[in-house]
């Protein structure tokens, strides 16, 4: 099984069960499919609140299945990879209920990679193994010296540094006499004093470590020498302050309808829809508005159209956009329709909603062929606005 | 006759940032100063020589109100002289045309457009709802998606060819924007993806698809603007203005009744037939060297490609299928990948001006045409479906 950034496929489906969250789980009941390339298959049924998770052969009669290869799953689960941009250009792929599949992101808290701590061994070895990479060649113009460490302890052990002709190499003993020799006498003081946890000051001061020869090429050369060394267990660690705020703003706002657009929304009251016409081109708005954008004169005559009419396109929206006046997603999918009412011509259409059960019979209009006939639904108790029509019907 | 102009205004400076979805290491002004910056370097310039300052945004899409004041230190505006634009999508281009009339009208001699958007802060659904009616529409309208165009196309062409040739664009978009350094989405997508693409991308709004649609991005561009004068004192490749138009059409969607009989009003094909019309551009598929277009997403896309050059037929899809639309090819569209690619609204149309312009210039970077361009076409796109077009030149002589 192969590793992306230090996790396995099989670490992201085992920490399921105790990242699952009973209460994001609360409308969902479905199976869902995982098909991971060279890795398998898994199922995952969820239903009143518990999840069951099961390595299978075939996702058959799954509602969704999601598809990717290793790489892309577990840099998804771990944040590595840039979910949309994964899911965008099709590596990162799901077939079946895409809105069921959305659910899933609310069942399981995020998958945390787990952290190894990093022995004073490892820790020794990775930095000396990191000075080469380290070097800074060209501050060391001019330069020969030599650095040795003996550190001590049980995890300890004896390293030279070489700097000669602006290239550096490093030999795990004391070799000849070096420039300047810093002891410790355990190897973990100095891992601590690397990664900054302790300073150097105390360790001499408490005689637990001592620099022999040209100290000041220790204390001042060394730092502009190498790149400080980056502890790899620290992370990504934050370098500057960055905050981001977050606001929710709920305001009362009101706005005067005028004349015109005020007979249209009274009109709904009575169940009544009017539309305005041009004095000069005889063309109908709806909704009224006050002059005809094309002509550029005032169109007061009220006409009342519909209230049935034909559907003459629909656009069947799946993405759950959040409703700015309220916050909430609406539910998808719904129908968008424009509706071409009783007396109405060319282009007068009005737009609205059509029932949500009726979205798949709708047939859409033009020159040479009809649309589906619908029928407002009112409200029982209408207040003058657009929603005194709750949605369209098909009218049979 | 074309814009009447009290002298000639050319562009000498140019910035943009990185388009990305990940800005959260800079507020507002900071990523504003970025673009500055790299204008006022590539001009050689610094605020001091800046007479006027033009800042646009998408209205209230980041929930804040005059946001010039707010980013003042961050445009450089101090003390200075400053307009706000907001035009909607247009904004961009609209930025291009009022620091053009500026410098054109003698009123000032440099003239700075910046356009910046964060679509990550404030709430963009938010501020394009708030675009429409609050009467009536802002209650039915949901955000700037639309599957018209894609039934459109399907109906005339059959839904395989016509779902073919919009991810053709798309693929050849993400081809553009992988060569582009600051383009937001680049992600190496190639052509034998086209049908599994078809297949497997979500659709958000009837037949328009994921992968379709244009991404929402941070950024922001600076373009500088100076007289005939100044322009050949300072720059040594100065991009001439030749023209821009701006049509308009009313705010509502009343384009949806289908009947042949009554035709909408279409502001692209409007746009581009008065603007050619008063340049005596016959031919403008074959007078431009390429084309910055508004292409929110590829059904949009290909066909306004019809509109704009006024083509007949499938002209528009075949320049699609063969490429023709490639960098190297016939009419090159996007060489930055787009809006598709990147989209900092309030930046974008302003940025298809810059970009248009950089390829005048011929230091656009890794997407650079090979062959000379000499004239250069821009389109903004906003609103409910309005145009500003913007011609661009190299030489002085038309």
């Amino acid at each position: 099984m192969a590793e992306y950034w230090g996790v396995k496929v099989e670490d992201i489906f085992n920490t399921m069960k105790e990242r699952f969250r009973p209460e994001g789980a609360k409308d969902v009941d479905a199976v869902f499919g995982y098909d991971i390339a060279d890795e398998g298959k898994w199922r995952l049924t969820v239903t009143n609140n518990t999840m069951l998770l099961e390595k299978t052969d075939t996702l058959a009669g799954c509602v969704s299945t999601m598809s990717a290869d290793g790489e892309t799953f577990v840099g998804v689960n771990t944040g590595k990879v840039d979910a949309t941009n994964a899911f965008m250009s099709g590596k990162f792929k799901v077939e079946g209920d895409m809105g069921a599949f959305g659910k899933t992101g609310k069942l399981f808290r995020k998958f945390v990679i787990p952290k190894k701590e990093m022995t004073t061994k490892e820790y020794l070895a990775d930095m000396f193994a990191t000075i080469v990479p380290r070097f800074k060649a060209k501050e060391a113009e001019g330069l020969e010296a030599s650095f040795g460490f003996d550190l001590g302890g049980p995890d300890g052990g004896k390293w030279t540094v070489f700097i000669k002709d602006k290239v550096c190499t490093v030999t795990t003993s004391i070799e000849g006499k070096p420039t300047v020799t810093l002891e410790f006498n355990d190897a973990k003081d100095y891992v601590d004093f690397i990664l900054g946890k302790i300073d150097a000051q105390s360790i001499l001061a408490a005689g637990k470590a001592s620099a022999k020869g040209d100290i000041n090429m220790m204390a001042s050369k060394w730092p502009i020498l190498f790149e400080k060394y980056k502890d790899p267990m620290a992370g990504a660690v934050q370098e500057q302050e960055l905050l981001v705020l977050k606001k929710t703003i709920s305001l009362n706002e009101k706005f005067s309808t005028g004349p015109i657009m005020g007979k249209f929304l009274k009109g709904l009251k009575d169940k009544k829809i009017f539309a305005n016409k041009c004095p000069e081109c005889g063309r109908l708005q709806l909704p009224p508005r006050e002059v005809c954008a094309e002509c550029r004169v005032r169109a007061g005559e009220m006409v009342e159209v519909g209230p049935k009419g034909e559907v003459r396109y629909m656009d069947i929206v799946y993405y759950a956009m959040p409703d700015p006046l309220t916050g909430v997603a609406r539910e998808t999918p719904y129908g968008s329709i424009f509706i071409l009412f009783d007396g109405c011509k060319g282009n007068e259409t009005l737009p609205h909603f059509i029932r949500k059960d009726q979205i798949e019979k709708i047939q859409m209009g033009w020159n040479e062929k009809k649309g589906t006939r619908v029928r407002p639904v009112w409200e029982e108790n209408r207040i003058g606005d657009i929603w005194d029509i709750q949605y369209f019907e098909i009218d049979e | 006759m074309a814009h009447k102009k009290n002298r000639n205004v050319g562009i000498i400076g140019i910035g943009q940032t990185k388009h990305s979805s990940h800005r959260e290491d800079v507020n507002q002004p900071e990523l504003i100063h970025e673009a500055v910056s790299l204008a006022l370097k590539d001009a050689k310039l610094t605020m001091k020589d800046i007479d006027c300052v033009v800042h646009g945004n998408m209205e209230l899409f980041e929930m804040v109100h005059s946001p010039d004041l707010w980013h003042v230190l961050g445009t450089g505006a101090y003390g200075k002289d400053s307009i706000r634009i907001t035009t909607g999508g247009t904004v961009g281009a609209t930025l291009s045309c009022a620091s053009d009339n500026l410098v054109a009208s003698g009123m000032y001699d440099i003239v700075m457009a910046i356009g910046f958007e964060k679509l990550q802060e404030g709430h963009t659904t938010g501020g394009i709802t708030n675009m429409a009616c609050p009467l009536w529409f802002r209650k039915i309208q949901a955000g700037a998606l639309t599957g018209s165009s894609a039934y459109d196309v399907e109906r005339e062409f059959g839904l395989e060819r016509a779902n073919r040739a919009s991810l053709m664009y798309r693929i050849i978009m993400d081809k553009h924007a992988c060569l582009n350094p600051n383009a937001h989405r680049a992600f190496g997508l190639d052509f034998n993806q086209v049908d599994d693409l078809i297949r497997t991308s979500p659709k958000l709004v009837g037949e328009l698809k994921l992968i379709e649609m244009c991404s929402q991005s941070d950024g922001a561009c600076c373009v500088i603007y100076a007289c005939e004068k100044k322009a050949k004192e300072l720059s040594k490749t100065p991009v001439w203005i030749r023209d821009h138009i701006t049509a308009h059409k009313e705010e509502n969607f009343t384009i949806f009744g289908y009947d042949r009989k009554y035709p909408v009003l279409k502001t692209h094909k409007f746009a581009a037939e008065h603007l050619f019309q008063r340049n005596g551009i016959k031919d403008p598929l074959n007078y431009f060297d390429v084309f910055e277009m508004y292409d929110p997403a590829t059904w949009w896309a290909i066909d306004w490609i019809r509109d704009f050059f006024n083509l007949q037929g499938d002209e528009h899809l075949k320049l699609i299928e063969n490429k023709e639309i490639m960098i190297g090819g016939k009419m090159p569209i996007n060489p930055s990948g787009g809006v598709i690619g990147s989209n900092p609204i309030g930046a974008t149309a302003l940025v298809r001006v810059a970009e248009a312009a950089l390829q005048v210039r011929g230091n656009a970077g890794p997407h650079q045409i090979p062959t000379p361009v000499n004239h250069a076409l821009a389109s903004g796109f906003g609103g409910t479906m309005w145009t500003v077009m913007t011609m661009l030149e190299k030489e002085l002589n038309w």
